[in-house]
Order: structure tokens, then sequence, then C-alpha cells
């Protein structure tokens, strides 16, 4: 297992690029990606130390998460580009993004950020249910959720 | 675009952020030079760190936290005036450095030695025993040289014009081939490989 980070600049080499692919899969658009990639760091900057040896990523997740949750609720304006989902995830053909950004922006943020931490990142379940504050149970029904109506939407 | 540019562009964006909000006090980056990568770390009062290599010693990171705190975060903007004077010096266009440096956190004693270490001029050399008697302890030869060996500043703290009493180049951080190229530098004709022959002890 890795040291903890001493400096900033060490959390942001280990983790800025996973994040901030991360905050691109959530908000489905690269000005609000940033955005929230720049208060999930400042925010652990602010809150520094990590809470404890070698979770800093899960924290970070955590943090990224809830942001994006709050945002959500004060805006509920989601607006995915597809050119902003081909960054996140340039293997996949236009086609398939433009019904993957259309089905993810439909679902609720909980069950989005459960899916794409599952889903896309390939967290495990532990992980998933770490970063969002609920039990494995609970992680698993908004992932199998999130599935079934994405699944429908671009069946 | 590709997704490592637009994490540079958010990076820098929230290095400038965490700066202007006071989060973040020292600025680092890697630089090329001729001797290889070069770790470098500027905090508000000058140059606290270079380091032959692309990532820092832990030790390294933990004086900077321990005077500064945490707040140590990659900054290109903060490098560039370092930059460009070990530049003109590797291109033998700099004699002196005017970037201030900032040698907080070290022991006192590895202060009055880098203090005296920093004094010698361009193309000089002095032995760890002249330097022992500079700071008024002859018999430090060996303390002496153990924190010249530990100077976090190498070339413009030029710890590299320092060398044994018996003409040989003594030890480098970065290495005696670093060592004889900065010498070469300064000094024209090439260097002995190890060291001046004794007519030509300092």
């Amino acid at each position: 297992m890795e040291s903890p980070p001493l400096t900033f600049g060490q959390l942001l080499e280990r983790h800025e690029r996973e994040l901030f692919a991360y905050a691109l899969r959530l908000t489905g658009q690269r000005a609000d990606a940033e955005d929230l990639f720049q208060d999930t760091f400042l925010a652990a900057f602010r809150a520094w130390p990590p809470p404890r040896r070698g979770s800093e990523r899960a924290w970070l997740y955590r943090i990224a998460t809830n942001r994006a949750i709050d945002r959500e609720r004060r805006s509920r304006r989601i607006v995915a580009s597809t050119d902003d989902l081909a960054l996140a995830a340039p293997e996949r053909d236009d086609a398939a993004l433009v019904d993957l950004a259309g089905a993810i922006r439909t679902l609720p943020a909980g069950q989005r950020a459960a899916f794409v931490l599952r889903k896309v990142n390939g967290l495990s379940y532990a992980e998933v249910a770490s970063i969002l504050e609920c039990s494995e149970v609970a992680a698993r029904a908004r992932v199998s959720e999130a599935l079934k109506k994405v699944r429908s939407a671009v069946a | 675009m590709k997704i490592e540019d637009a994490v540079v562009s958010a990076r820098e964006r929230l290095v400038a952020r965490a700066k202007r909000e006071g989060l973040a006090t020292v600025g680092y980056d890697v630089l090329e030079s001729p001797l290889g990568p070069l770790w470098v770390a500027i905090t508000p009062k000058g140059v606290a760190t270079i380091h032959y290599g692309a990532e820092p010693p832990e030790s390294e990171l933990r004086r900077l936290v321990r005077v500064y705190g945490p707040g140590v975060v990659p900054d290109h903007r903060r490098s560039s005036p370092l930059a460009r004077e070990l530049d003109q010096y590797f291109r033998g266009r700099r004699r002196r450095f005017d970037i201030p440096v900032d040698l907080s956190g070290l022991t006192p004693f590895q202060g009055r030695v880098l203090a005296q270490t920093a004094k010698i001029p361009f193309g000089d050399l002095l032995t760890y025993r002249t330097i022992a008697t500079r700071i008024g302890n002859e018999k430090a030869s060996r303390a002496v040289g153990g924190a010249v060996g530990a100077n976090p500043i190498p070339i413009i703290v030029p710890c590299h014009r320092v060398v044994a009493t018996d003409g040989s180049l003594g030890g480098y951080a970065g290495g005696l081939e670093a060592k004889r190229t900065l010498l070469a530098i300064e000094r024209p004709g090439a260097v002995p490989l190890g060291g001046w022959p004794p007519a030509h002890r300092v």
C-alpha cells in the first residue's frame, strides 16, 4: 500500500485523473466536471489530513459524490454533451454514447453515482458503499436499479 | 482533445484557486537539465529544493511540510524564473544566481555550513576543512562534509565547489559525474577523473 500523501501535490498526482474522469461521467459536461473537480480537491485540502491511512481515494470519491448530488439538487440542470462523454470514454462509438448519455442523464444523482462507480470505474461494492455512505446491500440495490433503467433506455 | 489535456488545465485552475485562497504556499516542478531531471520547490522566500531526480525524497517533502504545511502543489509558473537562471548557468552565460534561496527548516549547524558554501565564488574551490575553520570549528571537517552532502539546494548553493583536502572530488548528491560537469562549466579544461594532482591542490 502506498504511504499516505504528505502534500496536496501528492494527493493530486495520485488521483486527479481518476477523479476528473469520474466528475466528467457524473456531470456529463466538461465545464461542470471542472467545477466539481475543483470543489472536490479544495474541500479535501481544507479538511486535510485524509481520514485514515490508505483511504484517501474513497474519501475523494465521497466528497465528489456528495458535492455532485448537492449541486444537482440545487440546479436540476443536467445536459450531457456527447463530446464531453467521449472524452470520458474514448473507446466507445458516438451512437452508443448518445444513448448512454441520455440514459445516464435520466438517473437520479445517487443512482447515477452508484452506476458510474460500479459499472464504469469498476469499484467493488464495498468501495461503492463506503463512498456513498450506505450499506453494501443498498449499494447493490442502487446499481441494479440504475442498470435496469439504463438497459431499458438504450434497448 | 485528450482527457490528459483536460486534466492538466483543470489542475492549473485548481492550483491557482488554492493559491488565491491561501491553501497552497509552495510550488514545485520538474525541470529538464543537462544533468537529468531536477525536482525543484519554491516557497514564498525563494528556492528551497533542487533535487537530482524527478521524484522528491520523502525527507525533503517532510522538511517543506514542517515549515510550510501540506500546501505543496505542482506549479510551472512559479518555477520559471529558476528555470531561466539554471538554463543560463548551464549554457555558461551566468556566473551568479539572483534568485533568493530558502534554507528554512535546517539545523543551525547546517545553515552555517551552507551559508559559507553559498559564498564560494563561481569557479573557485574550497575544502571541507576550510569551511570548518570558517565556521569556527576546524575539527568539524567530517560534520561539514555531512552538512554539505545534505545540501537541499545544490547548484545554487554551490556544494560542488567543495572538495576534499587531498584534492579528490569528495562526494556529490547528484553523482560525481554531475560534480565534474558543473566544475567543467566553471573551470574550462577537463577536470581530472579523481580530482586534481597535488600541485593543483587547493
